[in-house]
């Protein structure tokens, strides 16, 4: 086995029965075909950044006005926060008046609502879960327990603090906040977006 | 010979367990306190169960006093409409009770929770892992040695290591 | 057909909280499960032994956070047992009423969560919304929706407000509007029926074993409720049903529920009566002042604090709305808990996993799992 390593971009590997001297090499010329294409891809990344950068330019004002519009955090639940979650999404506060739909998976979702405490166990489970999630994305630290660790923050098992795995833009106080609480949290987010992007 | 009073019962297990079995002092809103040596455990527990309607184990829990340790069985009667409170004394070294799995199902996450906090290990039982602290973590935090400090606390410690 | 292990959760709209149930699956079917639970663990119990007593209070709001009021109660009474003090009447059934709200609202957020997860969309509409009826009426006299910090060790911290009696009584002929339409939205759902009868059964005898308690026993038809077998509080002189049902699957569990309900409305009439004939104190009048209220002059923390007071021990076993919860505390004559020991029913009612879920079909779990009304603050503590 022999592996022909051509500069790069471009490379070719070839088989060869080393046992075997009579069997035909791969022909040269189309390593060098390919050796003679190498500026292709240069052209193609500078074309495509600079059209990236203008269309960005161009569409990032629409991106944001709709992103901020249409916040979908994603549907969990940690502790005594994520009741007070769920009926901000009930009858009485209808939470989805605002765009905010909760979504089951972190694919489909740009907004972290951390409602409970966090634990070291969970710890690497919340990171994989925010890292799942599709750049543009924020998170909200409700309630006093994912602020700084609230009651339970001498406890040998809970984050003080859940700005200490992720970073956090919006923090919510209360234990638990009340469902106005959130929403406005949710509010001050869509403030913070218009603010900083725009 | 199912329907044992409870003014029949403690005796009956006096008198078959001899000195192994010490009735103390009960308090109102427990039927009875009953110490056990750590040998005859599951002979006590099996006997309670058969013969003394114990057919529902509620709690099994474990209390750190330093020079020794007290695991602490609270077993409920259909029949007395009341718990038992069974008190077994362990070292604090590396203590070891036998398990009840065999007869209650229904202790076997309270053993393991109980291993998890205190670190007393039950023989027999079928999978005696951690059950609320990960796998792997080093230490038994409802030991009386194992303290709670301040996040900041410990930061100005590391510190000044 | 080979079986392979998966893991629900976390983060699965399944579990009501984080919690994992790891399933081996032989195709659809369930071969095998071992559910990990510990994502919530807070150490509540070892945080109680750096509390004073009625400091406690405050974590066991956040223990279980559906049924705030019961463990609050719960860790009381152990504790009025180890400290040797006893409530004024009147405080007794202060805390009965807020018991029986309580679980009134956790078995309506049950219904609004369950129901919704097999798949109506409406009971979570009503669920929420008649929710929020008894939280205001708990934000009335308590000053909060779900973290209440309401009882203390010698009674409750304050009276019902004026007005409060008819405002309650209001709510309670509402709900009697209500359950019925409940019931009426459920049992006329083919796909709910479908989706519960004869799933997750768990026989009368391997509940006793595996030391299974609340609707779940009941519903297989053993007839135990702690609120009648070992009278606590002021229980004895109400006049309330127990439900039970005599299928031992989802629906039955429904069913159970349901019938508790009716049962709280009716116990909550009862202690509105109790509660406008007769007026009187809430709280006992000679608590020790270490166990945290009123909190000690500057200066004389010490001289507060090292007072003698007889050691004892405290146990405590009530009927939570998911079923038998007990609390054991130590108390040493120190300013804080020796030891306090709280027993969840959902951490072994998810114990018992294996024995109602292997056999049904991965698609039968979230029925199956909902049904066990699985609240993770209080199994993991």
């Amino acid at each position: 086995m022999n592996a022909t390593n051509t500069s790069g971009t471009a490379r070719i590997i070839t088989h060869v029965k080393e046992t075997d001297p009579m069997e035909p090499e791969v022909p040269f010329a189309e390593v060098e075909a390919v050796q003679s294409k190498e500026y292709i891809p240069v052209i193609k990344e500078t074309l495509t950044g600079m059209i990236q950068r203008g269309l960005d330019a161009a569409t990032k004002p629409v991106f944001n006005w709709a992103g901020r519009n249409s916040l979908f955090p994603l549907h969990w639940g940690l502790a005594c926060c994520a009741i007070e979650f769920a009926a901000g999404f009930g009858a009485r506060w209808d939470g989805e008046r605002f765009g905010v739909v909760p979504r089951s998976s972190p694919r489909q979702c740009d907004l972290l609502i951390v409602n409970g405490t966090v634990t070291w166990k969970l710890s690497h489970k919340l990171i994989t879960l925010w890292e799942q999630m599709p750049e543009p994305k924020w998170a909200i630290a409700m309630g006093n327990c994912a602020t700084g660790g609230g009651p339970f923050r001498t406890a040998y098992s809970v984050v003080p603090g859940v700005n200490k795995l992720i970073p956090v833009d919006v923090y919510i106080a209360g234990c638990p906040p009340r469902p106005e609480a959130m929403l406005d949290g949710i509010l001050r987010l869509e403030r913070l977006i218009r603010e900083r992007r725009a | 010979m199912t329907d044992l009073t409870l003014a029949a019962l403690l005796p009956a297990l006096e008198s078959r367990f001899g000195p192994d079995v010490k009735v103390l002092p009960s308090r109102k809103e427990v039927l009875g306190v009953v110490q056990v040596k750590v040998d005859r455990l599951v002979e006590v527990a099996r006997f309670l169960h058969d013969q003394g309607t114990f057919t529902h184990c509620a709690l099994v829990s474990g209390v750190d006093w330093i020079e020794h340790i007290e695991v602490l069985y609270h077993l409920w009667s259909d029949a007395l409409k009341g718990y038992l409170e069974i008190t077994v004394e362990t070292a604090p070294e590396d203590p070891h009770v036998p398990s009840v799995t065999s007869i209650w199902r229904g202790a076997n996450w309270h053993e393991r929770e109980t291993w998890d906090m205190l670190g007393v290990r039950f023989d027999g039982h079928p999978d005696l892992r951690r059950v609320l602290m990960p796998e792997g973590y080093r230490f038994h935090p409802l030991r009386k040695s194992f303290e709670l400090h301040e996040p900041e606390e410990l930061e100005v410690k590391a510190r000044h290591v | 057909m080979s079986e392979m292990w998966i893991n629900m959760g976390p983060q699965h709209p399944m579990t009501h909280g984080l919690w994992n149930l790891r399933v081996k699956v032989d195709g659809e079917l369930i071969v095998d499960v071992d559910p990990e639970i510990g994502y919530l663990h807070r150490g509540i119990e070892k945080i109680c032994e750096y509390r004073r007593y009625n400091e406690v209070v405050t974590l066991m709001d956040r223990t279980c956070y559906v049924a705030g009021i019961a463990w609050e109660q719960l860790y009381i009474m152990a504790a009025e047992e180890a400290l040797n003090i006893s409530p004024p009447p009147r405080a007794e059934y202060v805390r009965v009423l807020s018991q029986e709200l309580q679980r009134l609202s956790s078995h309506v957020m049950w219904y609004a969560a369950y129901v919704q997860d097999i798949g109506l969309m409406t009971p979570f509409l009503y669920g929420m919304r008649d929710r929020d009826l008894i939280l205001d009426l708990f934000q009335s006299y308590t000053g909060a929706r779900m973290t209440y910090e309401f009882m203390r060790v010698g009674g409750v911290r304050n009276d019902v407000p004026v007005g409060f009696t008819d405002r309650c009584r209001k709510v309670m002929d509402w709900f009697d509007q209500r359950l019925p339409e409940y019931e009426k939205v459920c049992d006329n759902s083919t796909i709910f029926l479908e989706r519960t009868k004869g799933i997750g059964v768990l026989k009368a005898a391997d509940c006793v074993n595996d030391g299974v308690t609340g609707p779940m026993l009941r519903a297989a038809g053993v007839d135990r409720d702690l609120r009648r077998d070992r009278p606590y509080s002021v229980y004895p002189e109400l006049d309330f049903d127990v439900a039970v049902y005599d299928a031992p699957d989802c629906y039955g569990r429904y069913r159970v529920r349901m019938e508790e309900m009716k049962q709280s409305v009716r116990i909550v009439r009862q202690v509105l009566d109790w509660l406008d004939r007769n007026p009187g104190p809430v709280l006992a009048e000679k608590v020790p002042r270490f166990v945290g209220t009123p909190s000690p002059p500057p200066g004389k923390e010490i001289y507060v604090e090292r007072r003698g007071y007889p050691k004892g021990r405290g146990f405590s076993a009530m009927e939570e709305p998911h079923g038998e919860a007990m609390a054991y505390i130590i108390n040493e004559g120190a300013e804080h808990p020796y030891r306090a020991k709280l027993r969840s029913p959902v951490f072994v009612n998810i114990a018992a996993s294996k024995d109602y879920l292997v056999g049904y079909r991965v698609s039968d779990i979230p029925a199956i799992m909902g049904s066990v009304d699985i609240c993770v603050g209080e199994s993991d503590r």
